[in-house]
């Protein structure tokens, strides 16, 4: 039996691949006219998708009720929040006393702690499995824009990736597509830490020596370095393992996030751009 | 007799269902960790009941609409879903005719072909998505699209009716 295809078909094929990869190569070229065409086209589809999400709600709990024992899952999120806290806690505790410890370097930049800040509910997560977005009910009428960080009383989450009148949307620090300067808290070691997706430790190169001994459960925090898009001290995650980087002139560091991104309900954007 | 006139307008309705359905409900619901991909459903549905050029033609369309509200690289989903509609449709239309029980494989394989597609041209163009991710991934699209691939085969046929080619189609011919 043949598979070959009318010449209609091919040429059809042809046309259409050629599109897309046209398409493709002018978005990876960050054209300023697919990013409008995507605001716009979140704009319209935003409203719609929040009365289906209204109208659908019980069926979607009705899912969760399958597949989720509430109680279990209620009782998890709160101790999964303490804990958050906790280490959250203990990891801007060690990079206090260091700061401390380097004097006035740091009472330059600004801190995290002052900085104004708007929260937000999250409105949808992830729209596909190959997504690392999710949607909050706040956008340039709040002050937000592109590019800001994006935290809860845990540490970073990421950072906002567009936003349009009443929504936007955050990359989430697992997007393998995701970067930010971070540096250990104990030390000061400066690295770019980087998403690796879902459920994966974000992966820190590190200009550490590969003889050095970096404890698990290290903090990691926003460096905050020159022109950082994020401001410094702003927790990230924990060492989990080190290892040889490639050119064997560094670690390479495994850092588990201490945000569960699967677990978001409100969150907070720092109104704080590049520069402050 | 039917009205050639509304076919593109069933196309494009059910598209754009299609889309609020997929991230107002679908992408809420996940199964093994994943969730399911209406608009690749929609593309096998199209390529099973017309074979290669349905196939390409709703593939890319489908995944230009939702590259419109995704975060990842604009045009990756329409060239993914192109392609896999164009073999679908072809494997379909050459091989065996798409029947009995066929659909729901074909929906299945084509999930993980189309999975392993996205991650595979991801990393070409600079975006890693891990691998690791990919059997979750394809055992929940797979999952849907064999669930849903029979209703999706009647809603195309609702569009197109039983044998009518489209107008581009006729056209190249």
């Amino acid at each position: 039996m043949a598979i070959s295809p009318p010449t209609g078909s091919r040429t059809r094929f042809a046309v259409l691949v050629l599109a897309s990869v046209t398409l493709l190569t002018v978005g990876l070229r960050d054209a300023p006219v697919v990013r409008e065409v995507r605001e716009g086209a979140s704009a319209v589809i935003g409203p719609v998708e929040g009365a289906v999400d209204t109208v659908t709600a019980p069926v979607r709990n009705a899912w969760h009720g399958v597949t989720d024992y509430d109680d279990l899952q209620r009782e998890n999120e709160e101790l999964r929040a303490q804990a958050e806290a906790a280490e959250a806690e203990g990891v801007q505790t060690s990079d206090a006393e260091r700061q401390l410890a380097e004097l006035s370097a740091s009472l330059d930049l600004p801190w995290a702690g002052n900085v104004e800040t708007a929260t937000a509910r999250v409105v949808s997560g992830p729209r596909s499995n190959f997504s690392h977005a999710i949607e909050i009910d706040k956008g340039t009428d709040d002050g937000i824009a592109v590019g800001m960080p994006v935290v809860t009383g845990a540490g970073l989450v990421g950072r906002v990736s567009q936003a349009t009148g009443g929504s936007s949307m955050v990359e989430l620090l697992t997007d393998p597509e995701f970067q930010v300067g971070v540096r250990l808290a104990t030390t000061g070691d400066l690295g770019t830490a980087r998403g690796r997706g879902r459920g994966d430790p974000l992966s820190v190169d590190s200009a550490i020596s590969p003889g050095t001994k970096v404890p698990k459960g290290t903090g990691v925090v926003t460096s905050g370095v020159d022109r950082s898009a994020y401001p410094p001290g702003i927790p990230v995650g924990t060492v989990a393992s080190s290892r040889q980087g490639s050119g064997g002139l560094a670690l390479d560091l495994d850092v588990d996030p201490l945000v569960d991104v699967d677990q978001l309900s409100y969150l907070t954007v720092m109104l704080w751009t590049d520069g402050g | 007799m039917r009205s050639r006139r509304l076919t593109p307008l069933r196309g494009a309705l059910v598209l754009v269902v299609a889309l609020v359905a997929q991230i107002a409900i679908v992408a809420d619901l996940r199964v093994v960790g994943a969730v399911g991909d209406l608009m690749l459903l929609v593309t096998v549905a199209a390529a099973l009941t017309g074979g290669p050029d349905r196939g390409v033609t709703y593939g890319f369309c489908a995944g230009l609409v939702f590259d419109l509200v995704l975060d990842s690289p604009f045009g990756l989903s329409a060239l993914t879903y192109a392609v896999v509609g164009y073999g679908v449709g072809l494997v379909c239309g050459g091989l065996f005719r798409p029947t009995g029980w066929w659909p729901l494989a074909v929906a299945a394989v084509a999930a993980l072909v189309a999975s392993a597609f996205y991650t595979g041209v991801g990393h070409l163009i600079g975006t890693p998505y891990p691998w690791g991710d990919l059997p979750a991934i394809a055992a929940a699209v797979a999952l849907w699209n064999a669930a849903l691939v029979l209703p999706a085969m009647a809603v195309m046929r609702w569009v197109h009716g039983p044998t009518e080619p489209d107008r581009l189609e006729v056209a190249l011919r």
